[in-house]
């Protein structure tokens, strides 16, 4: 007897697959199953694992296909398939390339599932107080109050501080990152906090609204600045001429500046292509009108680089 | 009075729920010969191959004698590869209602098992009912276990650590080889796994008339299974206990027994009053009972918890009995 992943997979063929994960959540949400059952549910159904990371009410579940529940200390990757649920829970395929097929279907129905859970258990969840969140990053503090905020908080193990336009997070160094613009510190011990939210202030300057006007990624993670950190320290000119070029390049385009960031973001042209849904020989075409624009050339290594660092300042000029 | 039924446990029922009309839950007479033909292709039965788990065992099908004046039986014969002495064994028997499968079924999970002892595991094909009515196939499977411990040089088998197990019809045929070897003087017996068997052809417990219509393997295919074994016999006055064993009325002198079951499955009432009785009779038996299982449910849903709670039990008595 196999599995129920495998004999869904077997059913794909008469898209029976979907009405079966359906009425699988359902049962689950009807019998009032349990977030580890719902987990569970979604990784067994995806054959890979799963993690439901809610960080306001710190629920951090990763189940693996066979069904234990099993902590991991890699971070969430942002390209799994995920889904949220309210404004700050995640639930997350760990499935990086080609999505299964009933992926959607799965992360639809658990986190409804996980959604009604959440809500139901809502009272008993202990609310975390954004006054002690600040405390634990902040190096004023003296350690000795840091490690009672922490505490309160439930936080021990590794931890990495996160920064958000809207203030300091913590998570568990394996946790998935809540939606939106976000700056993630190192995993460290918890009194290092402060120092963890330093570097996550200055990833957040790097990070983009994802908005056709701010594109790039809205999740960076400090350890992959590298040498880039040091331009967050600089102080920056009134006047930078590339860019003014970037600004010149967009007011000729709309698609100017997407363009640039997804050629900046890749390895070929052909992939940029593929990311932004265009023909490559279009996007080729585009990129020769825009170098005319910069009056660089950015297919050069040295002009790529040129293009990454003028789009990263101007992000840390958007958002000082 | 009438019993409500008792729920599933939520993972549980949500695999059956997903499953649908896969798993059907009443199985009539006219049913057997389709399901026999069923195509589904998670319940094809492991190749050569996925037995050999990746080359540590070596597989081979065995044509040996059968009982008395009837035909030769197969044994299905996985064997741990390179081992230098003699290995415990389990000799095995499927499961099927009496009336489905064949050595193949359930044998994936057997192995695994095996592998974590060096065990060699012996699968007996046995004549299914109702072309074979009792004792053809209870025969069957005493004659695959004489001859296996008879020729336990031959296959690398220590004779004294020879462990019987079966689920559902397997482990009533299971529960009947242990009698039967126990009063025929057979081959000895280290303990005998009893997963969900199908042991009271009577039918009509609180638990088969309370779970009727529901889950997996109701009343309806239970009195399918025993008529297809035993005829107009099934239920009546003399059903011998070598076919159904809680017919039987000394249940001393068995070998250690491992016994789980489902609390939501037709069999939960008649395995407990086995278990019972074999503490009764001053006899060692260790008895669980799943929350909210239904029949097999570990097979249907392997990675909810209660599965891998049952899974990790079973275990941790072959742990003990083959340390």
């Amino acid at each position: 007897m196999k599995d129920l992943a495998v004999r869904l997979e077997a059913l794909d063929a008469d898209a029976g697959a979907a009405l079966r994960v359906i009425a699988y959540f359902d049962s689950l949400t009807e019998s009032r199953a349990g977030l580890q059952a719902i987990v569970r549910g979604a990784a067994v159904l995806a054959g890979v694992p799963a993690r439901l990371d809610d960080a306001e009410r710190r629920v951090h579940v990763r189940i693996t296909p066979a069904g234990v529940s099993e902590a991991s200390a890699e971070p969430a990757d942002t390209g799994w398939p995920r889904t949220e649920i309210g404004a700050r829970a995640v639930l997350a395929l760990e499935r990086t390339g080609e999505p299964g097929p009933v992926d959607a279907m799965i992360l639809e129905r658990a986190a409804g599932a996980a959604r009604a859970v959440l809500d139901r258990t809502r009272g008993r969840a202990p609310a975390e107080d954004p006054a002690l969140v600040e405390l634990i990053v902040d190096a004023a503090a003296p350690l000795s109050v840091r490690e009672v905020a922490a505490r309160k908080l439930g936080l021990d193990g590794p931890v990495r501080a996160a920064a958000r336009p809207a203030g300091p997070l913590v998570l568990p160094a394996g946790a998935a990152v809540p939606p939106g613009r976000i700056g993630l510190g190192p995993a460290v011990p918890v009194a290092d906090l402060p120092a963890s939210y330093a570097a996550a202030r200055v990833a957040l300057r790097f990070a983009a609204d994802g908005t056709d006007d701010d594109p790039g990624p809205p999740v960076v993670a400090y350890e992959s600045l590298g040498g880039l950190a040091l331009l967050a320290a600089a102080p920056l000119p009134e006047a930078i001429p590339d860019l003014d070029a970037l600004a010149h390049a967009m007011a000729s385009a709309p698609w100017a500046l997407a363009t640039l960031q997804a050629f900046a973001d890749t390895a070929s042209l052909r992939a940029a292509a593929t990311a932004l849904r265009l023909h490559h020989s279009t996007l080729q075409d585009r990129i020769i009108h825009l170098e005319h624009l910069l009056g660089w050339p950015t297919r050069t290594t040295a002009g790529k680089l040129r293009l990454q660092i003028a789009l990263a300042l101007r992000r840390l000029a958007r958002h000082p | 009075m009438t019993h409500p039924p008792v729920p599933f446990d939520p993972e549980l029922a949500a695999a059956l729920a997903a499953l649908g009309d896969q798993v059907p839950t009443a199985i009539t007479p006219d049913m057997i010969a389709a399901a026999r033909q069923a195509t589904d292709p998670a319940m094809a039965p492991p190749t050569d191959e996925e037995l050999s788990l990746g080359g540590t065992y070596t597989v081979a099908e065995r044509v040996v004698p059968g009982p008395a004046d009837a035909p030769d039986i197969s044994l299905l014969i996985c064997t741990p590869a390179g081992a230098d002495s003699a290995c415990p064994a389990i000799y095995y028997t499927h499961g099927g209602g009496m009336i489905l499968g064949d050595n193949r079924n359930g044998m994936a999970g057997m192995v695994e098992i095996a592998a974590r002892y060096g065990a060699v595991v012996v699968s007996v094909e046995y004549r299914l009912a109702p072309e074979t009515r009792h004792p053809g196939p209870i025969e069957d499977v005493y004659a695959g276990l004489v001859w296996t411990a008879k020729n336990a040089a031959e296959l690398g088998i220590d004779p004294d650590r020879i462990l019987i197990a079966g689920g559902s019809a397997g482990g009533g045929l299971t529960a009947a080889l242990g009698l039967l070897a126990r009063d025929r003087g057979g081959p000895a017996v280290l303990g005998q796994l009893l997963m969900c068997p199908m042991l009271d052809d009577r039918n009509d417990s609180v638990s088969a008339e309370q779970m009727a219509g529901r889950g997996v393997w109701d009343r309806t295919a239970n009195a399918t299974g025993w008529g297809a074994l035993l005829g107009d016999a099934a239920g009546g006055p003399d059903v011998s206990p070598y076919a159904a064993p809680a017919r039987a009325t000394d249940l001393s002198g068995l070998p250690p027994a491992f016994i789980d079951v489902g609390s939501a499955e037709t069999f939960r009432d008649e395995d407990v009053a086995y278990a019972t009785a074999i503490w009764q009779a001053g006899g060692r038996a260790e008895l669980h009972v799943w929350p909210g299982g239904y029949h097999g449910f570990e097979a249907f849903a392997p990675a909810a918890a209660v599965s891998q709670d049952a899974k990790a039990a079973r275990l941790r008595w072959l742990d003990r009995l083959f340390a």
